[in-house]
């Protein structure tokens, strides 16, 4: 069955979001492939007979059409580039859309409010490990952000005087967290992500943007260091919605969030940043991947472990269940990893409700019985419901500069751009969430970056440029991967090994992390790495391929895995989301909790107020760790002084 | 049925003859339906998968929508419905926590 096989190389500048898209196949057809009509796409035999490559040409392309990606895509549509956008599902299929909560921006509709104070809650959220040029920029940009979003159709909900109605949410507050609680918080209705996603994708539809719907995005060809095109192809696929396509056991990202754009970057030879600090909620649903409120504790439920014990009474004795989240999550995890966790993997806690009386919980917590039978399959008057601490987002992400422009770092150069690269959305790590995500801010992340990197890529480049032609060669390396993994005849299952990476980081990276457990978590994460060589595949065939997708994105979670585990057994402090047993504080160039008069500054090597960039030798899984100093001014000191590093407590 | 399905297919002329299939057909069913009433209905297991079929059973959304599309109490308008999803700290709504 000599089926054939397209490989696209789409050539141009790359704007990387969210994650990326599988490629339709063709059967042996005439080759040719024309997009309105405009058919620059030439087919090329240079890599192999057996795939033959279609070149196209764009000024820009951009891979993902999340949130950001749609920002970016059309901004750029808009600017007059011809542009590509490349997406593995279709753009309203994207994660974006189940974003439910609202987004921050400091219009003052509600009270007086000022982005500045919005600059300085941000701030403080990310334990100042957030880029505070990039902060800046975000909070400064909201207002116009979320008015433009308005103007393109996003039914916002309103006051009485029709202006867009805001609410509290997220650890805002006035006047630099003296004035009390923020109203910053604008939401469409329960939807607003979905809302988002699909004002954007209308509006873009206004301009011509190619889209390469359900296109994998495999790597990024860069040539001496520069960003040349970018190789996508693959048979046309779709996730099993049965299966977990992520590197944690417990989390709540779509099946098809498998942090290819990060992959791609390390591939590439770029390092990646942060991605030690990833959420953690409480209580999400074992198996299923959605998150039970806090609101069910506050009302009076409770968790128990297999021996129907009232365990949080041990670990936080005068809060019980309302200790704050960072203390439930490691003890629930702490049941578990003692041996008291229930169900018959013994792996997860229980959230009993039933105590309660029904028409409390029907009033107070309405819909929840419909969520714990749809999600659990329990009534949540009779069973408890099982939870374990779950995934929520990443922090980390994919290094840039406040513009959206990918940068490397060297000790000797600081900050350094990579040429034809920009990065934004969750893929992205600018930083502003830094070492801990505020409610809220990440639908405003999207839309920001997104729009700054259209602005950048505008300000810096001209449609229709002429661009260096591409080595006749170039993604052979992507094609070979293609083939050898389309034939691997190992005798591991990719669902297998994806099992023993989602243990492993479920059991050893997750909420507790302590320097022994995490050690063992590396070489265990290490074996699993090498046994990608033992995988083996089932369909030999070239439409419709899942088997090739899903290993595909295997190896991509791979990369993002082996870096996260490595980057917290190194990072020996607690800071945001990561938090350590052994090494319980903030460890800065200061001691922020006695006054600094007095004191010695500490050298960026002995302490960890600094951005990790982990880089990955894709062959032996081997992960290189440095560091960058994060950034501490503001964009303009006068119209904003950058906030100094202080004790974090609310 | 399937003698209906073609008349409809083939010819607007044939409207008035559709009209007189339609009623001979009513009829049929009729003494049909009145046959197949002295059988059980066939019962589904009481699964979360059989519940959901059954449309008697089917829950109405516990969310009421507002008077008008404005929160009473807080009078914004096209907002959450349901109670205040903010009221204990994250955003929640049927439960669900999704954002925090």
């Amino acid at each position: 069955m000599a089926a054939v096989c397209i490989a696209s190389r789409v050539l141009t500048k790359k704007v990387l979001s969210s994650k990326a898209l599988p490629a339709v196949s063709q059967s042996s057809r005439k080759l040719h492939f024309s997009i309105y009509g405009k058919s620059n796409a030439k087919v090329s035999d240079g890599i192999s007979t057996q795939y033959p490559v279609v070149d196209h040409e764009f000024d820009a392309v951009v891979v993902g059409a999340g949130g950001a990606g749609l920002r970016a895509a059309f901004g750029l549509s808009e600017a007059g580039f011809n542009t590509a956008c490349v997406t593995k599902l279709f753009p309203t299929r994207s994660h974006t859309v189940a974003a439910q909560g609202g987004i921050n921006a400091a219009l003052g509709n509600m009270e007086n409010d000022d982005w500045r104070w919005h600059f300085y809650d941000t701030v403080k959220g990310s334990d100042w490990l957030g880029d505070q040029d990039a902060i800046h920029y975000m909070t400064e940009q909201a207002p116009h952000a979320v008015v433009e979003l308005e103007n393109f159709g996003m039914p916002f909900s309103r006051t009485d005087d029709g202006k867009i109605y805001q609410r509290a949410f997220g650890g805002q507050s006035l006047k630099y967290g003296k004035g009390g609680q923020a109203h910053r918080c604008c939401c469409v209705a329960d939807r607003t992500g979905h809302s988002l996603l699909h004002t954007l994708y209308g509006r873009s539809l206004r301009y011509d943007t190619s889209y390469f719907v359900e296109y994998f995005a495999l790597d990024l060809l860069m040539e001496d260091g520069e960003m040349g095109p970018s190789t996508a192809s693959g048979p046309r696929t779709q996730s099993s919605p049965l299966l977990w396509l992520t590197y944690s056991g417990s989390c709540t990202s779509a099946h098809t969030s498998t942090g290819d754009g990060n992959a791609m970057v390390t591939r590439a030879g770029l390092p990646c940043q942060d991605l030690e600090f990833v959420q953690f909620h409480p209580t999400g649903i074992y198996g299923a991947g959605c998150l039970i409120t806090e609101g069910c504790r506050g009302e009076g439920g409770i968790l128990i472990n297999s021996e129907g014990e009232r365990f949080m009474e041990r670990y936080a004795p005068n809060a019980k269940d309302l200790a704050s989240r960072d203390v439930v999550s490691r003890s629930i995890t702490i049941e578990i990893r003692e041996g008291r966790g229930c169900g018959p993997e013994k792996d997860h806690a229980y959230l009993q409700l039933h105590h309660l009386p029904p028409q409390q919980l029907a009033t107070r917590l309405p819909g929840i019985s419909e969520t714990a039978m749809i999600f659990a399959g329990v009534d949540v008057t009779k069973e408890p419901i099982p939870v374990l601490p779950t995934v929520h987002y990443n922090m980390g992400g994919i290094p840039t500069n406040y513009k959206g422009q990918v940068i490397t770092h060297t000790p000797e150069e600081g900050d350094k751009v990579v040429p034809g690269l920009f990065a934004c959305g969750e893929a992205a790590c600018a930083s502003v969430h830094g070492a801990n995500r505020l409610g809220a801010n990440s639908l405003l992340d999207l839309v920001v970056f997104g729009r700054a990197c259209a602005h950048t890529i505008t300000d810096i480049c001209t449609p229709g440029e002429k661009l260096s032609p591409l080595k006749p060669n170039a993604g052979e390396e992507s094609v070979a991967n293609l083939d050898r993994l389309r034939f691997a005849n190992g005798s591991l299952r990719t669902s297998e090994i994806r099992l023993n990476m989602q243990k492993t980081m479920q059991n050893h990276a997750a909420v507790f992390r302590t320097g022994k457990v995490l050690k063992e978590g590396c070489d265990k994460m290490d074996a699993v790495y090498q046994t990608l060589d033992d995988i083996k595949t089932f369909d030999r065939g070239i439409v419709w391929n899942t088997d090739l997708v899903e290993t595909l994105e295997l190896q991509n979670l791979m990369l993002n895995a082996v870096q996260t585990i490595n980057s917290a057994e190194q990072r020996q402090e607690s800071r945001g989301a990561h938090s350590r047993e052994d090494f319980k504080d903030r460890e800065d160039e200061y001691d922020y909790t006695k006054p600094l008069a007095g004191q010695q500054r500490k050298p960026i090597e002995q302490h960890w107020r600094k951005h990790t960039l982990s880089t990955v030798d894709p062959k032996t899984g081997k992960v290189t760790l440095k560091y960058r100093p994060v950034i501490d001014n503001s964009l303009d000191a006068e119209d904003c002084a950058a906030v100094p590093p202080a004790i974090r407590s609310y | 049925m399937s003698l209906l399905r073609v008349c409809a297919f083939t010819s607007k002329r044939l409207n008035t003859q559709l009209l007189f299939v339609d009623l001979s057909f009513a009829g049929c069913l009729r003494t049909a339906s009145g046959a197949a009433k002295d059988k059980e209905p066939l019962r589904k297991a009481k699964t979360p998968q059989g519940r959901f079929d059954m449309d008697d059973e089917k829950p109405k959304d516990p969310l009421q929508k507002f008077p008008d599309d404005v929160n009473p109490a807080t009078k914004e308008q096209g907002g959450p419905r349901g109670p205040e999803p903010t009221r204990y700290g994250d955003w929640e709504r049927k439960g669900r926590c999704v954002d925090f």
